[in-house]
């Protein structure tokens, strides 16, 4: 008991025992992390956005990285509390602050790692899945997600650490509710063919092969799919919104 | 002492266009940039964007049999013309583009292949996968006895309206298509009903256990053929489908258009 009091009693020596413990333990959680991020893919994961690649060429990668942040992030407390205890500044309410901040400090910077590479792999990912469509007003798209990807996570990040983002939200909302309206205009007509489509398909009141009417049209259907039915005759195929095919009615028509 | 690129420079020389067969991005971009002539692409997806290109739906073991339907495509295509020299580079052995063959086109190497492929009512991959269902089926056949199938693809609404029901439709209400991994194991299972199988434009299997009953008159299939040919030659001359035929008793599969016969393939060399 003298000897711990005689210890408690030297804050020097304590503040160096914790700042000693911080360091090993930030090494291991460190490496803990980089084990962990290696064995649940995100190396793969992330390759070749461009985030990646930029860590490649500065000798890291986005595991490491990652896994740095965590071990500086206990590191920091460590040293924090080290000097707490040695009392080398006394200055409670700074400290305070202090030690509300540093956290969300590092998650703010966590957010913004990961929304680059959210980001970056969006845009990786939808330019892949439209390289078959050789459109060139296409190439918009990917770089819209990920700046929406990046606008987000800069959001989340700024809030994080206290920024006032009212106004970004606002922009935000302003996006997002103009994104909702806008589509919800343009595929109307898709979600009305694809209800009734849904229903055509489960029930088949009429089936390929079968001889039918719908509104003007008179032919042997073709094809039915989630959309649309063709319909053909002799000298034209009709296409049919299957949203029509509900409105008007079908009328089936029995040879002989 | 001649070097062996000298030997055989007039293998090389004075060609009208390059064709190659499956290449890397990168090796067709080499190609393309050091390239006089015209370079076309023959593989079996366009995904190194290549300007002049032509599908290839099979993957065809037979060297010769590959180029020949290069050629074909890009005549049809009006990519080469008859009587145009071409050098084809292709893929023989490993995964790399190893071998080249000096060709002289000719109008008569039609043989209807490709036309089957790009010109015909269903989606070309619809034929392709409904080729090598069969092909596969007779590879292996209904545990391990030969079977015969026929599939009548594309135009189905016509075929059904030409055929009729043998029993109960087991695809009634299913929304399977050709290509789906389910159903490989489901035909081999229906090959062994009678009839025909009808497949849609868009690869949906429609219907099995159909009896077609086009009228036979005018087709023209080869004498010694059953009646599953038979059948299947004359419901493409009356619709605009396409029949393929895995034939029980020689084991051949036979794709028909237009009521003709327009390939023959062997499935063991598949």
């Amino acid at each position: 008991m003298v000897r711990w009091s005689l210890f408690t009693d030297q804050p020097a020596a304590l503040a160096a025992a914790v700042l000693a413990l911080g360091i090993l333990l930030g090494y291991l959680i460190g490496k803990l992390n980089k084990r962990l991020l290696t064995a649940v893919g995100v190396s793969d994961a992330v390759e070749g956005t461009p985030f990646e690649r930029t860590a490649q060429s500065i000798g890291t990668s986005t595991v490491i990285i990652v896994a740095r942040l965590s071990s500086w992030f206990v590191y920091g407390v460590a040293m924090l509390t080290a000097i707490h205890i040695a009392e080398l500044v006394n200055a409670e309410t700074f400290w305070l602050r202090v030690t509300q901040f540093v956290p969300q400090l590092f998650i703010a910077a966590l957010v913004l790692i990961v929304g680059f590479v959210i980001a970056d792999k969006a845009e990786l990912v939808v330019s892949e899945r439209l390289r078959g469509v050789k459109l060139p007003e296409v190439g918009v798209l990917p770089k819209v997600i990920k700046y929406s990807a990046l606008y987000i996570a800069s959001l989340v990040a700024l809030g994080q650490i206290g920024v006032n983002t009212t106004a970004l939200n606002v922009l935000l909302a302003v996006y997002v509710f103009g994104l909702i309206f806008l589509s919800g205009l343009a595929f109307k007509d898709f979600l009305a063919s694809g209800a009734a489509g849904i229903y055509l398909l489960l029930n088949q009141p009429y089936g390929i092969g079968d001889d039918v009417q719908i509104g003007d049209h008179q032919g042997i259907v073709q094809e039915v799919d989630v959309f649309v039915t063709h319909i053909e005759n002799e000298e034209e195929e009709f296409i049919v919104p299957n949203s029509h095919v509900l409105e008007s009615g079908i009328v089936r028509i029995r040879s002989q | 002492m001649a070097e062996p690129s000298e030997l055989f420079t007039e293998l090389l020389s004075e060609v009208d266009a390059i064709l190659l067969f499956s290449p890397t991005g990168s090796y067709y971009e080499e190609v393309v940039a050091e390239s006089e002539v015209p370079v076309l692409v023959v593989s079996d997806g366009d995904d190194i964007g290549a300007e002049e290109f032509v599908e290839l739906p099979l993957e065809f073991d037979d060297v010769a049999e590959r180029i020949r339907f290069g050629i074909e495509g890009a005549l049809e295509r009006g990519l080469l013309k008859d009587g145009d020299v071409v050098t084809c580079a292709v893929t023989m052995f490993d995964d790399d583009i190893d071998t080249t063959s000096r060709v002289r086109v000719d109008e008569d190497m039609e043989s209807g292949i490709y036309d089957l492929f790009s010109n015909s009512r269903a989606d070309p991959s619809v034929i392709r996968a409904v080729l090598e269902l069969a092909i596969e089926l007779g590879k292996k056949g209904q545990k391990g006895k030969p079977v015969g199938a026929l599939f009548a693809v594309g135009d189905a609404g016509k075929v059904m309206n030409k055929s009729r029901p043998l029993s109960y439709n087991p695809f009634e209400k299913s929304h399977v298509h050709v290509g789906d991994p389910i159903v490989n194991v489901m035909l081999k299972e229906f090959s062994r009903l009678d009839g025909a199988f009808v497949i849609s434009d868009s690869g949906k299997i429609v219907s099995a256990y159909r009896y077609l009953e086009p009228s036979a008159e005018g087709v023209d299939i080869p004498k010694g053929l059953g009646t599953r040919h038979m059948a299947g030659g004359a419901v493409t001359r009356d619709t605009n489908a396409t029949a393929v035929v895995l034939s029980e008793s020689d084991g051949l599969v036979r794709a028909f258009k237009g009521g003709e016969l327009v390939l023959e393939l062997d499935p063991e060399d598949y």
